[in-house]
């Protein structure tokens, strides 16, 4: 019993170091490493929160998160997209035919399902402009 | 002070109009051909709200344990209490057809 209880800790903490090491080679790799959202910009936004890191790897790190999570939920939505219009085309190509080209339009009718996924609830204000 | 309002209101709006950028960016990337103005705009604020709490909830994990300037630590644990999961991030990183956007000229100081 005793012995579990000082293995099974020991075993996350390795598990911990193996993630450390990969996220710190991954830091230097960000070393020359240009995400798509300048570092002025999400600094500026860190900076209002108290943030403050002479490291712009940091920085870079944190708008490659922020970047990823936002892709995750597009595609998410970009699915809902497509199942919603293939749906709609079905339905219209019975009434005529002949082949539409489709664009993908996000609206707040794909995006409130996608973001419910991840926990945020997301209404339409109905009176904005 | 009307002056002052509006000064920091256009100061901000640079900063707002590069994430509207980067919002777009990534949904073109994504597959996306156009979007309505209030997705994009919800997907902006919330841009910014992630910005906002993971610079607060590093800079508590980072005073919380005595030091003064945040370490990666501080980072990889905020955004791994927000949920926010860095499994694929290198994938990411390294992705084809990538845009740079590029950042925001810096204003002459006004001369009076």
């Amino acid at each position: 019993m005793q012995m579990s209880r000082i293995g099974s800790p020991s075993v996350g903490m390795d598990d911990d170091g193996c993630a450390g090491h990969a996220l710190g080679d991954f830091l230097l790799q960000l070393e020359n490493y240009n995400p798509s959202i300048p570092d002025s910009v999400v600094a500026y936004y860190l900076n209002l929160t108290g943030f403050e890191s002479q490291d712009p790897r940091l920085v870079r790190l944190i708008a490659l998160a922020s970047q990823k999570f936002l892709s995750d939920i597009v595609n998410d939505a970009l699915q809902h997209c497509k199942m919603r219009t293939s749906n709609q085309i079905n339905q219209s190509s019975k009434n005529q035919k002949g082949p539409k080209e489709k664009k993908y339009v996000m609206t707040m009718d794909d995006l409130a399902p996608a973001l419910q996924e991840y926990g945020i609830t997301a209404k339409k204000p109905h009176y904005f402009v | 002070m009307s002056e002052m309002s509006e000064k920091t209101e256009t100061t901000s709006d640079a900063r707002r109009r590069i994430l509207n950028i980067a919002v777009s960016t990534v949904l073109l990337e994504t597959g996306f051909d156009a979007a309505d103005k209030v997705s994009l705009e919800t997907l902006t604020e919330m841009l910014q709200c992630f910005f906002a709490e993971v610079g607060n909830s590093a800079k508590g994990f980072c005073e919380l344990s005595g030091r003064v300037e945040p370490v990666l630590g501080d980072v990889v644990m905020a955004l791994i209490n927000m949920g926010i999961s860095l499994q694929g991030i290198e994938q990411y990183a390294a992705r084809p057809n990538r845009h740079v956007i590029q950042p925001p000229q810096q204003a002459p100081a006004p001369r009076t």
